[in-house]
C-alpha cells in the first residue's frame, strides 16, 4: 500500500492532527502508536466495531451447547443416576455451561478479529521502528479518493510534523 | 472531548454538594415516621421486628463500609481515574458513627435473634455447647467493638487526611493514605467477614459456610457502587460536579464496577449453593432447604432474576454504562435488589412459610434509609464536592477512558 506518512514526536500533536484529518472526511488513513493513545479512536471518527456481536451471539451459543450437550447426554443417551439428583441437574451442569460460553466467545472474538484485520500479515512494509518506541505516526492511503500529496503535507507540517515521506 | 486543550481547573470555583429541598424534607419524613413504626414495632412485634432491624442494619452499614473500602483501595492502587468521586465515598463513612449506636440498640435485639444467646438450648445442643467459646455475648460484643475501632479509626482517618489536603495541598497527607490503607485492607477483609459471620450467619448456628464473608462482601461492593453512580449523577445534575470534573468515561468506570460485581456476586453465590448441594451433608442443606421452601422458592428465583440476570443484560452494552439517566435507574434497582438479597440471608430464619412484608418492614427501611441519608448529606454539604488539592486530580479531569 503507497501513501503519505506524518512521524510525530507527540501523541497530542497526532491526536490533534487525527482530528484534522478526520474533519476534512478522509477515509483510508491510519495511526500507528507505539502504546495505546487515549482518545485517538475518537479523534479518528473511528465507528465502535461489530466484534461485541460476535462475542454476544457466540456466548450465547457456547451457552446452547453446554447447556444441551450436558442434557443429551446426562438424560437421553446414557442416563446416570449419581448420587440420587434428577438426571437433568442444571446446578451441576452450570460450570460447564459457564466454561463454553467463556471459551466460545473467546475465540470467536479473537479468530474474527484476525480475519477482519488481515491478520497475519507478513508482506507489510515497516514505516519507521521508532514507531515501537517513541514515534506516532499518521498514515494516508494513496487510494483514497482526496488524496493530493502537497495538501496533506503542508497538514501534517502545520500538525506539528517533525518528518513526512513517501512510503 | 478534546481533553489536551482542557481550561485551567480553579479550585475556588469547587463548591459544596447541594442537596434539593425535596429530597432532604424526605429524608427527614422517612427518618421521623420511620422510626416512630420501628420504635412501635419493637415494642408490640419484637419477633418480626427485630429480624427487620438486622436486615436494616447490615444493609446500611455495608453500604457505609463501602466508603472506606472504596477510599483505601483508590489509595493503595495509586488510581487517578476516581479523584473527583472519592469524596462521595468519603460521605459514605459518615454514618459509621451512626451505626455504631444502632449496634448498641441492636445488643438488646440479640435474645430474639440468636439462638446461641439462649443458655438453656446451648446447654441442651452439643454443636452449640462446642461452639460456645466463640458464640458467646461478651464476645460477640468484644469482636463488634474491634471491627467498629477498625472501621471508624481507620476509614475516618483517611477521611481527615483528605480534608487536611483541601487546606494545605501538601502531598504528604496521600502518602499516609497510602499507609493507612495497607493497614485496613487486610483488616477490614478480615472484620467484615468476622462480622457477616457473626451478624448474620450465626443465625443459623448449625450452619457453616466459609465463603459467606466472600458472598456479603460481594453485595457489598455490587450496592456500593450503585450508591456512588446515583450521587455522581444526582451531583452533576445540581450542577456541582462539572463536565470538567466528572465526564462520560469516570461514569462509565463506575458502571463496569457495577456490572463486573453483578457477575461477581451470582459466582460466588453460585459457588456456595453448588458444593452444598453437590454434597447433600444435612448440616449444609439445612441452609436451602429452609430458602427453597414454601413461597421462598419463587423468591429465591426472582432474587435471581432482578439481582443478576436484569443488571446482567441491561448493564452489558457499553452504551448503557456510559448513559446517565439509565445507569441511574440500574442503581435504584440495584440498591433495591441488594436489600431482598440481605433480607434473603434473615429473614427464613424466622418466618418458614414465605416472605412477609408489611408496615413493619416499610418503617424499619424508612428510618435507616432516612438517618443513612442525612448522616451523609450533611458531611457532603460542608465539604469540597472533590478533594481540590489532591495531587492525582489534575489526571483525573478530563479522564479519557
Amino acid at each position: 500500500m503507497k501513501g503519505i506518512v506524518g512521524i510525530f514526536k507527540d501523541p497530542d500533536q497526532l491526536l490533534h492532527a487525527a482530528e484534522q484529518v478526520r474533519d476534512r472526511k478522509f477515509k483510508r488513513f491510519d495511526a500507528f502508536t507505539p502504546f495505546p493513545v487515549h482518545g485517538l479512536e475518537h479523534a479518528m471518527g473511528l465507528k465502535r466495531s461489530f466484534l461485541p456481536w460476535v462475542t454476544f451471539i457466540a456466548g450465547l451459543t457456547g451457552l446452547a451447547i453446554g447447556t444441551g450437550f450436558q442434557i443429551w447426554t446426562s438424560a437421553f443417551d446414557w442416563p446416570l443416576n449419581v448420587g440420587g439428583k434428577p438426571f437433568i441437574s442444571l446446578p451441576a451442569f452450570v460450570p460447564i455451561m459457564f466454561e463454553l460460553t467463556i471459551l466460545l466467545a473467546g475465540l470467536a472474538t479473537a479468530g474474527v478479529m484476525i480475519i477482519t484485520c488481515g491478520l497475519p500479515n507478513l508482506k507489510a512494509k515497516i514505516i519507521d521502528p521508532r514507531l515501537t518506541d517513541d514515534h506516532f505516526a499518521l498514515f494516508i492511503s494513496s487510494d483514497d479518493p482526496l488524496y493530493r500529496e502537497a495538501e496533506i503535507s503542508e497538514l501534517f507540517k502545520k500538525a506539528g510534523a517533525n518528518e513526512v515521506r513517501m512510503v | 472531548m478534546s481533553h489536551h486543550t482542557h481550561t485551567e481547573f480553579q479550585p475556588s470555583s469547587v463548591r459544596s454538594m447541594r442537596f434539593s429541598a425535596g429530597a432532604k424534607s424526605t429524608l427527614l419524613v422517612l427518618a421521623v415516621i420511620g422510626s416512630i413504626l420501628t420504635v412501635t414495632a419493637l415494642l408490640k412485634q419484637p419477633a418480626r421486628a427485630w429480624p427487620n432491624f438486622l436486615v436494616n442494619y447490615f444493609y446500611f452499614l455495608a453500604l457505609s463500609l463501602f466508603g472506606a473500602f472504596f477510599v483505601a483501595l483508590q489509595h493503595i492502587t495509586n488510581a487517578y481515574w476516581s479523584v473527583t468521586v472519592r469524596r462521595f465515598a468519603e460521605g459514605l463513612m459518615s454514618y459509621l458513627p451512626v451505626a455504631l449506636v444502632l449496634g448498641v440498640v441492636l445488643m438488646f435485639g440479640t435474645h430474639h435473634l440468636y439462638e446461641w444467646t439462649h443458655t438453656e438450648v446451648v446447654a441442651n445442643d452439643h454443636l452449640l455447647h462446642l461452639k460456645a467459646p466463640y458464640l458467646n455475648m461478651k464476645f460477640f460484643v468484644v469482636r463488634m467493638i474491634l471491627f467498629f475501632v477498625i472501621w471508624i479509626g481507620l476509614g475516618l482517618k483517611m477521611r481527615k487526611n483528605s480534608l487536611a489536603q483541601d487546606v494545605d495541598g501538601d502531598h504528604k497527607h496521600t502518602l499516609a493514605n497510602v499507609r493507612t490503607a495497607a493497614v485496613f485492607l487486610p483488616l477490614f477483609g478480615i472484620s467484615f467477614s468476622v462480622a457477616s459471620f457473626d451478624l448474620l450467619m450465626s443465625l443459623e448456628p448449625h450452619w457453616f459456610s466459609t465463603i459467606y464473608g466472600i458472598y456479603c462482601f460481594a453485595g457489598l461492593v455490587f450496592s456500593g457502587f450503585s450508591l456512588l453512580a446515583i450521587l455522581v449523577i444526582y451531583g452533576r445534575r445540581q450542577g456541582v460536579l462539572t463536565d470538567q470534573m466528572v465526564n462520560e468515561n469516570h461514569i462509565h468506570d463506575i458502571g463496569k464496577m457495577m456490572f463486573a460485581f453483578t457477575v461477581f456476586w451470582a459466582y460466588i453465590m453460585f459457588s456456595q449453593l453448588m458444593l452444598q448441594w453437590y454434597a447433600n451433608l444435612p448440616e449444609e442443606t439445612v441452609y436451602y432447604i429452609r430458602r427453597f421452601n414454601g413461597s421462598w422458592w419463587p423468591y429465591f428465583w426472582t432474587l435471581l432474576i432482578v439481582h443478576f440476570a436484569i443488571p446482567f443484560f441491561s448493564l452489558l452494552p457499553r452504551g448503557v454504562k456510559r448513559n446517565e439517566k439509565v445507569l441511574f435507574g440500574m442503581a435504584v434497582f440495584m440498591l433495591l435488589a441488594q436489600w431482598m438479597d440481605v433480607y434473603f440471608l434473615v429473614m427464613p430464619v424466622f418466618f418458614k412459610d414465605g416472605p412477609v412484608f408489611g408496615w413493619i418492614e416499610l418503617g424499619t427501611f424508612a428510618a435507616f434509609a432516612g438517618v443513612f441519608g442525612l448522616s451523609v448529606i450533611r458531611f457532603l454539604e460542608r465539604v469540597p464536592a472533590v478533594p481540590v488539592k489532591d495531587p492525582r486530580l489534575s489526571q483525573c479531569l478530563g479522564h479519557a477512558q
